[in-house]
């Protein structure tokens, strides 16, 4: 019954836990302690202390303990959780298997993805074709871009594409930093829905447009802009598309809820959104390095229609090999799910064999 | 629960030992100074960034003419880097805080309690842009300014801080985690009892009395608070309390309720449970009992009360509780 007693007794324990917290969390380690602390001595002192502890917090209230000392037990035993349960830190294979293993399953699967997809494409033919044709929308092309734009864009490809070698890697960490951010931000946006489709349909239109206003007969320079756009194309057009598609996983979280509470629902689909955007912050990446080494360059253009033609299939191996869903891999639930036939079925295969062994 | 639960900004964590403790949430008042200087201490890394390039490319440029492009290249990616991933590295390998929150004091976790895993930090981080959305234009207070420069409101963030019962922003519900207050330093506060009046009128309280939960945590709690009030104010904090006590234990009607439940206190926590009787000293014989009100003197008397205080070893009842601390020696 005596507090101060007890307190007196257990006060050397507690303030050695709290040295040890201290420690782990200047070095990450018990050394500096002394020699009795060392290593995987200090360890497992540290989690005894911890223990101990933590039965003196569970038992606080028996105890009739002053609600201050209970306030410092509740501290002290957070400040050493903290220091037992650290952050496990990401491994490369974690990422690996997010990028190749997670990731096109959940692209394959995921409806969102169908939508971006739908809606960035179409809108993109259509804003192509609308610009290209001259006669029914007179003016189309000019009222999305802006004549000025447009008219930089077509001086600036007047030349043939020949970019000096040393320019490349500044115009690759310009494209990395660029678009992978409009993408980042395209995907952040998701979760507000509305500015994620805005986006979306805002560069789906605007790049559409100035396809159709250079495909349009006499613009000088037309077949070097083709040849530029060629190479990276369908990494970062689909790179656009995918990151959406993560924005609007997270923004959908919180509509369609599957049954779960909201928030819940909101964090499940955080957990899937962040493969699908991992996936396209890649293919940006990758896209940036074609735009810049690759493109400006003066290669042939067969070079880059093959690398276009590679980069293509490479993306649809990417999503239909490596997404087709597997058995296993998607669910990794530890609640497997069973029909009720089966279960009777091997209810009755069981009972016929022990049957059979007596 | 809801209705039962105290207006706190407290929550309970259960971890793996079965074992609940208590955290305290930050709110945006303890997240924006850590936000703003991180923010300072990005844009101080860049700037250094782009110093050290400068310098080193100036060198460089006499060996190369690549370098120079080079040089900018490294410097586009790094603010890239830094601007999009600054948080989401510090939290996954600084176990849960950047460096402004660890000079606030705040540490970010999962709702469950576990430590922030490296998927979580991206995805909080890089919805911060949908919670500092929308952006105000300076245009709007000054027609003069460009309109490009936008400064970040927040209202989306702060909106959802104060809808939800974590305090989480939008990047926060989705990554599931929480931003905790992660102190360093406390101390542990034992009350001493130096006053000789109180073991005194402590053997005088019946054996019977059993002290409830909740009488046990109110008479901490006075304890705790004792020091902070003057005299006249303790007494009349603790006179709805001992009025009907006296009743029960047939004391004095003027004895001092302050003393009183000063001295449950001491019987509750401090004195041993083995009824050895304490050493009285010069206040032996006397009893603050009704029926022995016509003896001479009683705890309440003033005579009694300027013996206890000659006494060498009682100090000045002012100062009778002392928060001791001595956590850290």
């Amino acid at each position: 019954m005596n507090v101060a007693k007890l307190l007196e007794k257990r006060r050397t324990d507690w303030s050695e836990l709290e040295q040890l917290c201290e420690a782990m969390e200047l070095r990450g380690r018990t050394d500096s302690l002394g020699a009795k602390h060392r290593g995987a001595r200090g360890i497992t002192r540290f989690a005894s202390l911890y223990r101990a502890a933590c039965a003196d917090l569970a038992l606080a209230d028996a105890y009739q303990l002053p609600p201050n000392t209970v306030t410092y037990l509740h501290r002290l035993v957070a400040r050493a959780h903290n220091q037992l349960y650290r952050t496990q830190s990401a491994s490369p294979v974690g990422w690996f298997r997010i990028l190749f293993e997670e990731a096109p399953q959940r692209i394959f699967n995921d409806g969102c993805v169908r939508v971006a997809t739908i809606v960035f494409f179409g809108l993109f033919a259509m804003a192509m074709i609308m610009g290209a044709a001259e006669d029914q929308f007179p003016l189309f092309a000019e009222n999305v871009c802006g004549s000025e734009m447009l008219k930089k864009t077509e001086a600036s490809f007047l030349e043939p594409l020949n970019v000096a070698p040393q320019e490349y890697s500044a115009r690759a960490a310009f494209y990395i930093s660029h678009n992978t951010g409009i993408g980042l931000q395209c995907f952040a946006w998701g979760i507000l829905l509305v500015p994620c489709l805005y986006t979306l349909a805002y560069n789906a239109v605007v790049l559409g447009a100035t396809f159709g206003y250079m495909s349009r007969d006499g613009i000088d320079g037309a077949d070097h802009f083709f040849e530029f756009v060629t190479a990276h194309g369908p990494f970062e057009l689909t790179a656009i598309a995918l990151s959406a598609a993560g924005g609007m996983r997270l923004g959908l979280g919180l509509f369609q809820t599957h049954g779960l509470s909201r928030v819940d629902s909101m964090r499940q689909a955080g957990r899937d959104a962040v493969p699908v955007m991992a996936a396209s912050a890649a293919m940006f990446v990758l896209a940036a390095f074609t735009e810049g080494f690759l493109s400006p360059s003066s290669a042939p253009y067969l070079v880059k229609v093959a690398w276009s033609i590679t980069s293509s299939s490479l993306i649809t191996l990417y999503f239909v090999v490596l997404g087709f869903p597997r058995q296993g891999s998607t669910d990794r639930s530890l609640v497997r799910t069973a029909r009720y036939s089966d279960l009777v079925q091997s209810r009755e295969t069981e009972a016929g064999r022990s049957a059979g062994a007596t | 629960m809801a209705a039962a639960a105290p207006l706190d900004t407290t929550i309970g964590v259960i971890t793996p030992e079965n074992i609940a403790f208590e955290y305290q949430l930050a709110g945006p008042f303890r997240r924006l100074p850590a936000y703003l200087i991180d923010f300072a201490v990005r844009w101080f890394v860049v700037i250094a960034v782009w110093l050290a390039l400068a310098i080193a490319g100036g060198l460089m440029s006499f060996l190369s003419s690549f370098s120079g492009p080079l040089s900018q290249a490294f410097f586009m990616i790094g603010i890239f880097a830094i601007n999009w991933f600054y948080g989401t590295i510090f939290e996954a390998y600084f176990n849960g805080r950047t460096i402004g929150k660890w000079m606030c004091g705040i540490r970010v976790i999962q709702v469950d309690g576990r430590p922030i895993t490296p998927r979580s930090a991206l995805l909080r981080n890089l919805l911060r842009v949908a919670d500092l959305a929308p952006a105000a234009s300076l245009s709007m207070f000054d027609p003069e300014l460009p309109p490009q420069l936008v400064i970040p409101s927040g209202i989306v963030g702060l909106v959802t801080m104060m809808m939800t019962q974590r305090m989480q922003r939008m990047g926060d519900l989705a990554a599931g985690t929480m931003v905790i207050v992660d102190e360093r330093k406390w101390q542990l506060p034992v009350a001493k009892v130096d006053d000789a009046r109180v073991p005194a009128l402590a053997s005088f309280i019946p054996g019977d009395y059993l002290i409830t939960r909740k009488m046990a945590r109110t008479l901490a709690t006075y304890a705790e608070r004792r020091h902070f009030m003057t005299p006249p104010r303790r007494r009349e904090v603790a006179r709805k309390l001992t009025d009907p006590l006296i009743e029960r234990f047939e004391f004095r009607k003027d004895i001092d309720p302050d003393l009183l439940l000063y001295s449950l206190y001491y019987k509750t926590f401090l004195a041993d449970s083995a009824t050895e009787s304490p050493d009285l000293g010069p206040l032996s014989g006397y009893s603050p009992l009704a029926k022995d009100a016509d003896k001479v003197g009683g705890l309440a008397d003033e005579t009694i009360r300027e013996m206890a205080q000659s006494v060498p070893v009682v100090t000045d009842p002012a100062a009778t509780v002392e928060t001791v601390s001595e956590a850290k020696e």
